[in-house]
């Protein structure tokens, strides 16, 4: 039975709840959280106070002198479990605690356990460190040409063939460099009509998932089992194998539901150090941070962006150059991947003959940061679609036209010299400026009450190349079981991969049930980041389901089943075993074609198996005596491709949205010579219920992708893209300040409305 | 959390009893919202708390007083007193506060006299019960004594509360003729602390300011009454070019400090917008 | 005395009895002695709401609250409102309009929701916002809460 040929059972484009629903509104569903071993050990980290410095002293006596007190457990110990003990995706740069040294606040030093968690906390508090402090960078661009280093020398991880020419750099704090050259943009810039450079910043933030980091670590009998609210079980695995010098297969790694993750828990978090203390412990050991300690584990990075561009006389942008600064902190974690992958990206979605993209990744004493819903597109796009509308508005164009003049089409190539195909970005834009009703006029307020609208466009190509397997199996009665390694962090992977198998297998989503990673059951997955489950999951999902359909379409031919007769399944096990036994194995098993980009040029003929589109539009009211912005309506409209389940992809999108708001407006990890003063949700503020606007909307445009599962492609991050420039446009509109740093406090914009008025607001 | 003891006990003697006038480490606990933050984060840990839990009955209540002002409990529970009748006939503004102030959950457990021994200047109350007027009654083991809001508190997490002396009441007298606003201003999220805390109450006739009391928060490190923005307001007619002088004159006034909300030269402009909206809001008031 | 003290308590319908320390929390206590996992703790500081149980009827922050305290009260939790199998009015209208995602913050926002719909039956959007303003929601499913409480208030009133 081709795939053509079959009918389908109408699981696509069905909004249906999320399959665990029940289990989340009755307080029943599992979370790592809720987890408890028996013999458990609860382990309290002591932290660093200082954010560069060399370890003089560690002293444990009176912590380890309160009664209740296991162990204290120092990086000397962790090297008698593992000899080297330094971790990281793409570099080994990560101590599982410091040695020798600290390079940020809040780094781990050492760690109590003990039976009663009050009591690791208090010995924590009552271990007393000496460091002698070393020069400490913060800033990305000082941290370029600083006599501050952080790391003495590079150490990439084998795991990226594109790093190795990093190894054993020394005296530099650039973790990655990528370049891109394509045209000449020298000539571009001497021929242009106009040339316009701007410099944008963005701050460092925190992803605050409501459930904190947690991980528990099992050693016993020659094998570890940890149970981690991690993104990526797969990886985990190979990292803690390789740490210990074991087989996979004696590492096993289960999860449950997260209770959000937004890219905080990819990679290895704190699964090594729970591993280490299992096995220096001898007993299960949990690690559960509180809220306060995420802020010292992993950021999103902050960002300076420096971006130039040349106009010709028809409004055509000939040439643009881009030079992009990621702050990473002390340890790359997957800082390095975020630089060259955004770096593809970093001209924007038009089509620009000339470019020359400059991409760093660089390190300073500041708490790490990764990957955070969107893997650096955010910032760029808050960079380049400001700069957009900047030459717009100086050349007196309108900002939906000058745009549309200079949209990236389908079947043109994108900056790295990837032809675009299944963009519709044009679909976006135009569905943005319907909606908006770009055309009409616009209330603009009154008195002190300004209002302006704006709006921006961004993509992103999803990172390649990675691998997704799954299996489907069907039991004797016939239903059916899907094993996946997607994690499900509230995306709703579940239910979305529970309706693809079904509409492969034609049946409905609630016959399957879908078991919780955990890497002795579920196959080989590369990780839930970057939006690339539905797509590579998704696809392996479709191959292993039909794989099945197949088997059993062949179990009906040797059971002499007639085509087209309505034999149940379990009729046809029935009659191949006599009795009710057997089970049928489909697997699938998805990579897509990649070509890496060339080490010279920078350039590929295949960046991307697909591309994702995200655009905003805002309305904005300003109180012009505060500064003070309210975001009256937000506007998201996304290529989504062919959502699987409508309901969930809404939801997804003005989610991302609402989170990019308070990265736009008020969040911001706040530092005083390295120290962070606000790690709690008391002083770093996220979006209350109070702070939506009034309207919130999100729409995805009729499109397809047509390499992806019955058509649909990634969407998780794609409604975080376009919020932030498209709020700093609409103020532009409104009170005529650009404001170029994030977040857009009231404050901000009282200062620039002051500034423009040539009255500057004086510091006293 | 360290450990401690935890005394509760039934009677208000045995409650001064049981706290040290010489040892910080024994506290009175109330609501506990504000304490247990502190014990969480290892700020304050306790010797032994003392749970004014079961003396709940002799301190609760919000009573009309017999000259038209009002008593409150000092274990009244913000959210009883946002939902008192008496308080919204007497004192509307200090149930109009309260929606704003914390969250619902918070509400609930939170008690006024924890709200004002607390001392900490970016609570939302004591600005307005200094407009007000308040007073709090202190009972100690020499006795009671009532000391006016604005002469409570002294400096970040600083009273003139004895370490063996309990919050029982606040005294609210009566408001005939007075108008008061409170504006709460947020500079992250909409639900937060907030960055200022402006409370204005005026005495107006015939469109002439008789009387003011004006008491600013969270941008102070104490709250406190500007007596100079005050004194300019008393007597003059008030109109559009007064709010502005007088806006200037509390941004000039008021000893404002930086911290995370923003800078200092930023909240002072926020003082002098926000003094004349609020002011605006009275005169509106009053002559309704 | 910091030695731990016996407590006597109705939780969710049944007098139970527990050995607590005067500086356990409440929601420790639940989860520890009771298995009741619904309420859970995220910020510790009031903030989010994740931990949110009834105590006497009252919504309370049980990160914030000594367990001691509840000694003669009543305490109630979200496992309470679907105990015989039946999901409450709030809880299916949460489901209905998809108003969670990871759903962790989930249990605090519909026990939230039940007490406002106890007290105003038929809120408008501005008591929704006020009520459930103490709740953070970092999935921001904020738009589809508003349509569950709404939802939820149209069935209860049976309109
Ligand atoms: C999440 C959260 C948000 C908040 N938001 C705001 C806000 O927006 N605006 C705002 O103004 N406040 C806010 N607060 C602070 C809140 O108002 C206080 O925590 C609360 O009022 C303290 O009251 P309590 O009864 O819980 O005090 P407790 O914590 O019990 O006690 C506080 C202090 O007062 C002492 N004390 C208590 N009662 C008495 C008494 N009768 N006599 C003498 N001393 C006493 C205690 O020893 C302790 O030192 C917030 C608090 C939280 C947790
Ligand atoms: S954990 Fe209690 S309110 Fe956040
Ligand atoms: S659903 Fe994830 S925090 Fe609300």
């Amino acid at each position: 039975m081709s795939d053509a040929t079959r009918v389908s059972s109408g699981q696509i484009g069905r909004s249906l709840p999320r399959v665990e629903a029940r289990a989340k509104v009755t307080g029943a569903a599992e979370y790592i959280h809720n987890l408890r071993l028996p013999g458990m050990l609860y382990g309290k980290i002591c932290r660093s106070t200082v954010p560069h410095g060399r370890i003089l002293r560690i002293d444990a006596s009176a912590a380890a002198a309160i009664p209740g007190v296991h162990r204290i457990v120092t990086a000397e110990d962790i090297r008698t479990v593992i000899a080297e003990p330094y971790y990281g995706p793409a570099f080994h740069d990560q101590p599982i605690l410091a040695e020798g040294k600290v390079r940020h606040v809040g780094e781990p030093v050492a760690v109590v356990l003990a039976t009663d968690p009050h009591i690791a906390e208090e010995a924590a508090q009552a271990i007393v460190v000496e460091y002698a402090p070393l020069p400490a960078v913060f800033d990305e661009i000082e941290a370029m040409n600083s006599a501050a280093i952080v790391h003495d020398i590079l150490k990439p991880a084998g795991t990226f063939p594109d790093l190795k020419h990093l190894a054993g750099r020394s005296g530099t704090n650039v973790a990655l460099d990528f370049h891109l050259r394509r045209g000449d943009t020298e000539r571009a810039f001497a021929a242009a009509e106009h040339i316009f450079e701007h410099s944008f910043r963005t701050q460092q933030v925190m992803h605050t998932p409501l459930e904190p980091h947690v991980s528990l670590a099992d050693a016993a009998d020659g094998g570890v089992t940890i149970h981690s609210a991690t993104q990526t079980p797969s990886f985990v695995r190979i990292e803690i194998a390789r740490l210990l010098g074991w087989p996979e297969n004696r590492v096993r790694v289960k999860t449950a539901f997260l209770g959000g993750g937004f890219g905080a828990k990819v990679y290895v978090k704190l699964e090594a150090l729970a591993v280490a203390l299992s096995l220096l412990a001898r007993r299960p050991v949990k690690l559960a941070l509180t809220m306060e300690e995420q802020f010292f584990t992993i950021s999103k990075h902050a960002s300076t962006f420096r971006i130039k561009s040349a106009v010709d006389g028809h409004g055509h942008i000939t040439a643009r150059q881009c030079q992009v600064f990621y702050n990473g902190g002390a340890y790359a974690d997957i800082g390095p991947r975020v630089a060259q992958k955004s770096g593809f990206t970093a001209t924007g979605p038009y089509d620009i003959p000339n470019v020359a993209i400059d991409s760093y990744e660089i390190y300073t004493n500041r708490p790490p940061a990764g990957a955070l819903r969107g893997f650096g597109v955010p910032q760029l796009v808050w960079a380049y679609e400001s700069h957009t509308d900047l030459i717009a508005r100086a050349l007196g164009r309108d900002p939906v036209e000058f745009r549309r003049r200079n949209l990236l089409r389908d079947g043109a190539p994108q900056a790295t010299g990837t032809v675009m195909r299944d963009a519709a970005i044009s679909a976006v834009l135009d569905r943005l400026a319907a909606r908006l009703a770009w055309d009409q006029p616009f209330d603009r307020g009154a008195g002190t009450l300004k209002r302006g609208r704006g709006l921006a466009i961004g993509f992103k190509a999803s990172i390649s190349p990675t691998t997704s397997v799954a299996t489907v199996a069907i039991a004797a009665d016939g239903s059916c079981i899907l094993y996946c390694g997607t994690v499900d962090m509230g995306q709703g992977s579940t239910t979305a991969m529970a309706q693809i198998a079904a509409e492969a297998l034609g049946i409905e989503a609630e016959a399957v049930r879908v078991v919780a990673p955990d890497t002795d059951v579920t196959p080989y997955d590369m990780g839930t980041l970057g939006s690339r489950s539905l797509f590579h999951m998704g696809n392996a999902v479709r191959l292993a389901a039909q794989d099945a359909r197949d088997k059993l379409a062949a179990l009906a031919a040797e059971t002499g089943v007639p085509p087209g007769a309505n034999l149940p399944i379990s009729e046809q096990f029935r009659r191949k075993y006599g009795m009710q036994a057997g089970t049928i194995v489909g697997a699938g098993s998805y990579i897509p074609a990649y070509a890496p980009p060339d080490s010279a040029t920078g350039l590929t003929p295949n960046a991307t198996p697909f591309w994702m589109v995200g655009g905003a539009g805002a309305e904005v009211e300003i109180d012009t005596e505060t500064g003070r912005v309210r975001v009256l309506r937000l506007v998201n409209v996304a290529d989504a491709g062919t959502p699987i389940n409508p309901g969930i992809v809404e939801t997804q999108l003005t989610g991302a949205a609402i989170m990019q708001l308070g990265f736009t407006l008020f969040e911001e990890m706040q530092f005083t010579d390295g120290q962070l003063r606000n790690p709690s949700l008391a002083e770093y503020k996220i979006p209350g219920i109070r702070d939506m606007p009034d309207r919130i909307e999100a729409e995805t445009v009729d499109s397809a992708q047509q390499s992806g599962p019955y058509g649909a492609k990634g969407v998780g991050e794609t409604g975080t893209f376009a919020v932030s420039p498209a709020i700093a446009n609409a103020i532009e509109d409104a009170v005529g300040v650009r404001i170029s740093e994030l977040p857009i406090t009231a404050e901000a914009v009282y200062r620039a409305l002051r500034r423009a008025a040539g009255d500057q607001l004086e510091d006293l | 959390m360290t450990p401690f003891e935890l005394e509760e006990p039934v009677l208000l003697g045995a409650a001064l009893a049981l706290l040290d006038p010489e040892d910080s480490s024994v506290r009175a606990i109330a609501g506990g919202t504000a304490l247990m933050l502190m014990m969480k984060s290892g700020l304050y840990r306790p010797r032994r708390l003392v749970s004014l839990r079961k003396l709940a009955p002799a301190l609760d209540g919000v009573r009309s007083a017999p000259d038209g002002g009002i008593e409150i409990g000092a274990m009244v529970r913000l959210s009883d007193l946002r939902r008192s009748a008496v308080v919204r006939a007497a004192a509307p503004v200090i149930a109009e506060t309260l929606l704003t102030h914390s969250n619902v959950r918070v509400r609930n457990v939170a008690t006024i006299g924890g709200n004002l021994a607390q001392g900490d200047p970016h609570m939302d109350l004591p600005p307005v019960l200094i407009a007000l007027g308040a007073s709090v009654r202190l009972a100690g083991p020499g006795g009671e004594r009532i000391v006016r809001v604005e002469d409570l508190l002294t400096g970040y997490l600083e009273t003139v509360i004895a370490n063996n002396e309990l919050i029982t009441a606040v005294i609210v007298p009566p408001q005939t003729g007075w108008r008061t606003a409170y504006a709460k201003v947020t500079a992250r999220s909409a639900d937060d602390w907030p960055a200022l805390g402006l409370a204005v109450s005026v005495r107006v006739e015939a469109g002439i300011a008789r009387d003011a009391r004006i008491a600013i928060g969270a941008a102070t490190e104490t709250a406190m009454r500007l007596p100079g923005t005050e004194a300019l307001l008393a007597g003059r007619a008030i109109d559009d070019a007064l709010l502005q002088e007088a806006g200037r004159a509390a941004a000039a006034e008021a000893p404002v400090v930086a911290d995370h909300h923003g800078s200092a030269s930023y909240k002072r402009v926020l003082v002098a917008v926000h003094l004349g909206r609020a002011l605006r809001q009275t005169i509106a008031g009053a002559e309704r | 005395m910091t030695a731990p003290r016996t407590i006597h308590f109705t939780l969710n319908g049944a007098a139970v009895a527990a050995t607590v320390m005067p500086h356990q929390s409440l929601v420790e206590l639940l989860r520890e002695r009771f298995d009741l996992f619904g309420a859970r703790e995220s910020c510790g500081q009031g903030l989010c709401g994740c931990c949110t149980v009834l105590v006497d009827g009252r919504a309370v922050s049980s990160c914030l609250y000594l367990a001691a305290f509840v000694d003669g009260a009543g305490v109630t939790t979200v496992e309470h409102l679907a105990a015989d199998g039946d999901l409450d009015p709030v809880q299916e209208a949460f489901i209905e309009t998809g108003a969670f995602q990871c759903g962790f913050c989930t249990p605090g926002f519909v026990l939230m929701t039940k007490q406002l719909l106890d007290e105003i039956p038929d809120p408008s959007d501005d008591d929704i916002r006020h009520y459930l303003s103490g709740n953070l929601c970092r999935c921001g499913a904020y738009p589809e809460i508003v349509a569950a409480v709404k939802l939820a208030a149209r069935r209860q009133r049976g309109a």
